[in-house]
């Protein structure tokens, strides 16, 4: 662990506005849209230290663990 | 959505030492195609799903795991280590 950066993102759910007609509409399901052997695209977030934390920031340095999950104080 | 500070709160509660993020914007997730539609009461929400994903130095995807699949880390850790490893023996 002390070499590997492991990140996780908490994120809760928030509604869509979805107007009448969209509510016929299936919700397009989530397929991760990347595979393996693509490069990651760079992102910037806020950590939990109000920092922000640019992926690339790593690069060169470290192999990053990326764990999405759904909500704090949850085991989702 | 969970924030910076609700993460906080979180990180101390269960003493981890890493950055957890807060994607507020979803414009992480939405890149990486992590979000998934839920019809609920004639409305649409969105959460991510599970996910763990390893990055290599060169930003290049070693590994993805998604749903179910994801909540053990374990296997995503393992796929770090044996990654140092090899880039160790280089």
């Amino acid at each position: 662990m002390n070499r590997t950066l492991a990140i996780c993102l908490l994120l809760a759910a928030t509604p869509v506005v979805s107007s009448a007609p969209a509510q016929t509409q299936k919700p397009a399901l989530a397929k991760i849209s990347l595979k393996v052997g693509d490069v990651a695209p760079d992102f910037t977030l806020l950590s939990d230290q109000w920092k922000n934390v640019r992926l690339s920031d790593y690069r060169g340095k470290k192999n990053v663990l990326l764990a999405i999950y759904v909500l704090a104080f949850t085991e989702g | 959505m969970d924030s910076p500070a609700a993460n906080a709160a979180f990180a101390k509660q269960i003493n981890i030492k890493f950055p957890l993020l807060s994607d507020m914007n979803k414009k992480m997730l939405t890149a990486y195609g992590v979000l998934k539609g839920y019809d609920v009461e004639n409305q649409t929400y969105q959460w991510a799903q599970r996910a763990n994903i390893v990055i290599d130095k060169k930003g290049i995807i070693q590994h993805i795991e998604e749903g179910d699949g994801a909540v053990d880390p374990n296997t995503a850790m393992s796929v770090c280590t044996d990654l140092h490893k090899k880039q160790a023996a280089k």
